[in-house]
């Protein structure tokens, strides 16, 4: 068993009326797949959102590597370690895949560099071709973001997360609307990025969560229903009553 | 004391209160077209010259006061909904919208305020006084004019009210401001409405303009100064609140009145232009911005 | 813009070329005829043209819409005016100093407050200081009131090894054409550093710049800070080619201009606002010898020109051009 973390504890966001997130604690270990599952409207993007600095919570911590990380804005949040990708793909559609990968791995040079020419970033330059790599991206460097298919559109998503060398990754419904094939692909990818970082994993997609997770929470109606490894979860009433049992 | 209210501070408050009710009717018309349809329409002062280039020109017809009253609005009406048609609806669906339709009524403005010069001429124009004589209220001096259009104008309003708050139409319109696509879901010609919203806006502008030229005079670079206050009042009242630009409204033109007793009347803009400011930087969605 | 979204930002370096080579070219023509209306017009073109590449930046790279930077240029233009006037031994280089000085406090301040708002608030607020500004310089008698400062010295210019007597159009013009090369190629470098693709990062899509753990505050406000500077730059030169200032210089109409030119030359290209600089003044140069009225000719190529060709002059340059190039190589 890794290290914990993040360590989330009794954080609540509420909308006008609505409870969204209503005291919810959970944790996350290092180098493994953490997922948080929900019906629609349970409350896992708010959540996702909260931990990655997007929204405020009105009570409760969030701590990140022992550090207290409740309130900061999310580029804070990214520089402390934590990067995510979002649900709905925010691209650069009007940049280069190259110069999309550029820009996130830019971060890791430091201020000196920024009124530099571009070739002198060259840890950034390194960062970009590995990345482009890995995600089977190099051929389409050169092509607009907007111009991509779908799929390697949502690959780009993670590949950008993952340029600041995060030490965990939050990754919002990554195989949205993706088809089978890119689906399994992103799996592997994932399991492969599992390796070294921390991975926490927001999905609609239950085979893939069942598939992949060291860990689940299961959400409902804003609170935490149940957690455990994948057996415990599917074995668990009242998780199968409220969600998968539900057919 | 008594003799500084009534001879002083009384006009100023009156003067403030004509004025006020002329600007509410300007700014309600760039409220309506800014929260409906989302347009910073920066030709909005050249719509209120137009009504009052317009009038002038039907008095040299031999038309009067009244009936340029009338007209005027209709006569405006059309070339409103040609211009939402025409322009804004090329725009509309870009993902620049903001700016290209703030460019295209910048381009507007550009091309009107040439016009009247071309068709008026830059000399100043001043319609004589339709109603003369005055009244005395509250030991007030008050011209009927002013009078008169205290309280059409207040008339107007509560029309406008009216229709956007007591009828199926203003129901529909206001849904449509709310949720475009649920709005056109439901069978509305959310289109029509836009054109129409458009043209009401326009035409309430032109009829400030013809019920304000008595007053102030009628010159190309007229609708140029009256936007700037138009702007405010809808900054301060909040966008496509309708109480919010009428409390406004009337309130920033006390303001003026007032403050023109005190200092010289050239501060006044920097002063409302500087409340302008202050609450775009403290408070955007405007003072009063109860729902609408 | 609409049609530019899916197309970068780059700056065409042929066009690049040509402009200055013509200019210098046009410079000795006009020179060797003694044009002085033409060389003293052309050296308005270009100190508008740093306005307009004040604008670009802002708005071809950032994102910023600013309907105030006449703020600025005018800040500028008074700075300069009134250093001069009050005689002793400062010259140009200190009344550039001052000017810049000057521009980067106040744009500090500005832009800290105003960069905080979105979209169609920022542009009120650009266009309200501007009008404030100018309205209260308007009513200030000590700075010239309503008829500005007139009066101006012609300047000689010390440039160490040689010096320049601005008297001299082409002198005069060639200066102007320095100042412009030096703004250009400074956008330019910028815009092609780390920092200059953050800008343009935050224009296409803040939100993720900021998931990608910047500061997108810091960037727009260097970039408001630095878009100031150009503006008081071109400032600068005004009153010493015009021999005053007044107080339309910091207006409405001087920041809807630039705002023009740079639509028409094409947004977010550096070169595009200099090319449209030229070709606003001429037009109004045209168009003038028949009429006063370029008001709505200029309006309707303007109107036309956000409609039909949203890229401007430079992208219907690289349409045509990309097309040719295209049709080669299949």
């Amino acid at each position: 068993m890794t290290e914990i973390i993040l360590d989330v504890e009794g954080v609540s966001v509420a909308f006008g009326g609505l409870q969204a997130v209503n005291n919810v604690s959970l944790q996350a270990r290092d180098r493994q797949i953490t997922s948080v599952i929900g019906p629609n409207g349970a409350g896992k993007s708010t959540l996702f959102n909260l931990i990655a600095g997007a929204i405020r919570s009105s009570s409760g911590r969030v701590r990140f590597q022992d550090k207290d990380i409740t309130g900061w804005p999310s580029n804070r949040i990214c520089l402390a370690g934590l990067a995510r990708s979002f649900q709905i793909t925010k691209l650069f559609f009007d940049l280069t895949v190259e110069e999309n990968l550029r820009l996130a791995s830019q971060i890791l040079e430091p201020d000196g560099r920024l009124l530099r020419p571009l070739a002198h970033s060259m840890r950034a330059k390194a960062k970009t071709r590995e990345l482009l790599d890995r995600f089977l991206l190099t051929q389409r460097r050169k092509e607009l973001a907007g111009y991509l298919s779908h799929g390697e559109q949502r690959r780009l998503e993670i590949a950008l997360a993952l340029a600041s060398e995060p030490r965990m990754l939050l990754l919002d419904e990554p195989t949205q609307g993706m088809s089978h094939g890119d689906t399994e692909d992103t799996k592997n990818m994932i399991r492969d990025i599992a390796g070294e970082t921390a991975v926490m994993l927001v999905e609609h997609d239950i085979d893939l969560v069942m598939d992949l997770s060291h860990w689940i929470v299961v959400m409902h109606q804003g609170q935490k229903l149940a957690e455990g490894i994948p057996q415990d979860v599917r074995a668990n009433p009242a998780v199968r009553e409220a969600y998968l049992g539900e057919a | 004391m008594i003799e500084y209210l009534q001879f002083v501070l009384g006009p100023q408050i009156v003067n403030g209160l004509t004025i006020g009710v002329a600007i509410i009717l300007v700014s309600l018309g760039l409220s309506i077209i800014f929260g409906l349809l989302d347009v910073v329409n920066m030709a909005h002062g050249e719509f209120y010259a137009m009504g009052a280039f317009i009038s002038m020109t039907l008095y040299a017809l031999g038309l009067g006061f009244w009936a340029a009253l009338i007209i005027t609005p209709l006569l405006v009406m059309p070339i409103g909904a040609l211009v939402e048609r025409c322009l804004i609806r090329f725009v509309y669906h870009s993902p620049d919208r903001h700016t290209l339709t703030l460019l295209l009524t910048i381009g507007l403005s550009i091309i009107l305020k040439d016009l009247y010069d071309v068709l008026y001429g830059p000399n100043t124009m001043k319609p004589e006084n339709p109603i003369s004589g005055v009244t005395e209220i509250v030991g007030i001096i008050i011209p009927n004019y002013r009078l008169f259009l205290l309280v059409f104008g207040t008339l107007i309003i509560t029309l406008t009210w009216f229709v956007l708050f007591r009828t199926r139409l203003g129901a529909v319109i206001r849904a449509a401001a709310h949720d475009k696509d649920m709005t056109a879901s439901l069978g509305v010609p959310v289109r029509l409405i836009y054109s129409g919203a458009f043209a009401f806006g326009i035409s309430l502008a032109a009829l400030a303009g013809v019920l304000l030229a008595p007053i102030y005079s009628v010159f190309p670079t007229m609708g140029h100064d009256f936007i700037l206050l138009a702007f405010t009042v809808v900054i301060v009242g909040g966008i496509g609140s309708f109480w919010g630009t009428v409390v406004a409204g009337l309130l920033l033109t006390q303001i003026e009145s007032i403050a023109s007793l005190y200092i010289a009347p050239n501060w006044g803009e920097p002063l409302i232009f500087s409340i302008m400011i202050a609450v775009l930087v403290v408070r955007p969605q405007g003072l009063f911005n109860w729902s609408r | 813009m609409g049609a530019q979204k899916f197309s970068g930002t780059t700056s065409p370096r042929l066009l690049a070329w040509i402009f200055f080579a013509a200019a210098i070219l046009f410079a000795i023509i006009a020179g060797i005829a003694q044009e002085t209306f033409y060389l003293r017009l052309a050296t308005e073109a270009l100190i508008f043209s740093g306005i307009a590449l004040s604008v670009d930046l802002l708005l071809g790279y950032t994102g910023l819409f600013s309907l105030g930077q006449a703020l600025y240029f005018g800040m500028g233009a008074y700075l300069t005016a009134l250093l001069l006037l009050e005689g002793g031994s400062h010259g140009f280089w200190s009344a550039l100093g001052l000017s810049l000085l000057a521009s980067t406090l106040v744009a500090l301040v500005i832009g800290a407050i105003a960069i905080r708002s979105r979209g169609v608030y920022f542009i009120l607020i650009t266009f309200g200081l501007a009008q404030v500004a100018g309205r209260a310089v308007y009513n200030t008698r000590s700075l010239g009131g309503s008829d500005g400062i007139t009066g101006i010295p012609v300047l000689e210019i010390n440039f160490g090894l040689f010096s320049l007597n601005l008297g001299d159009p082409v002198s005069f013009f060639m200066l102007s054409l320095f100042f412009v090369l030096v703004m250009y190629l400074g956008l330019l470098y910028l815009t092609h550093t780390p920092f200059g693709r953050v800008l343009v990062a935050i224009r296409s899509n803040e939100e993720r710049v900021r998931a990608l753990g910047y500061n997108p505050w810091r960037y727009k406000l260097a970039s408001y800070v630095i878009a100031a500077d150009v503006a008081a730059l071109a400032g600068t030169l005004y009153p010493l080619l015009r021999g005053f200032v007044s107080p339309e210089l910091m207006y409405f109409d001087i920041s809807v201009n630039a705002v023009i030119m740079v639509i028409l030359g094409g947004t977010g290209t550096l070169i595009g606002p200099l090319y449209g600089s030229v070709f606003l003044i001429a037009l109004k140069t045209f168009i003038s010898s028949w009429t006063l009225h370029h008001g709505i000719v200029i309006g309707i190529i303007f109107m036309l020109t956000v409609i039909f060709f949203p890229a401007g002059f430079v992208g219907l340059y690289k349409r045509l051009t990309g097309a040719a190039k295209g049709g080669r190589l299949s």
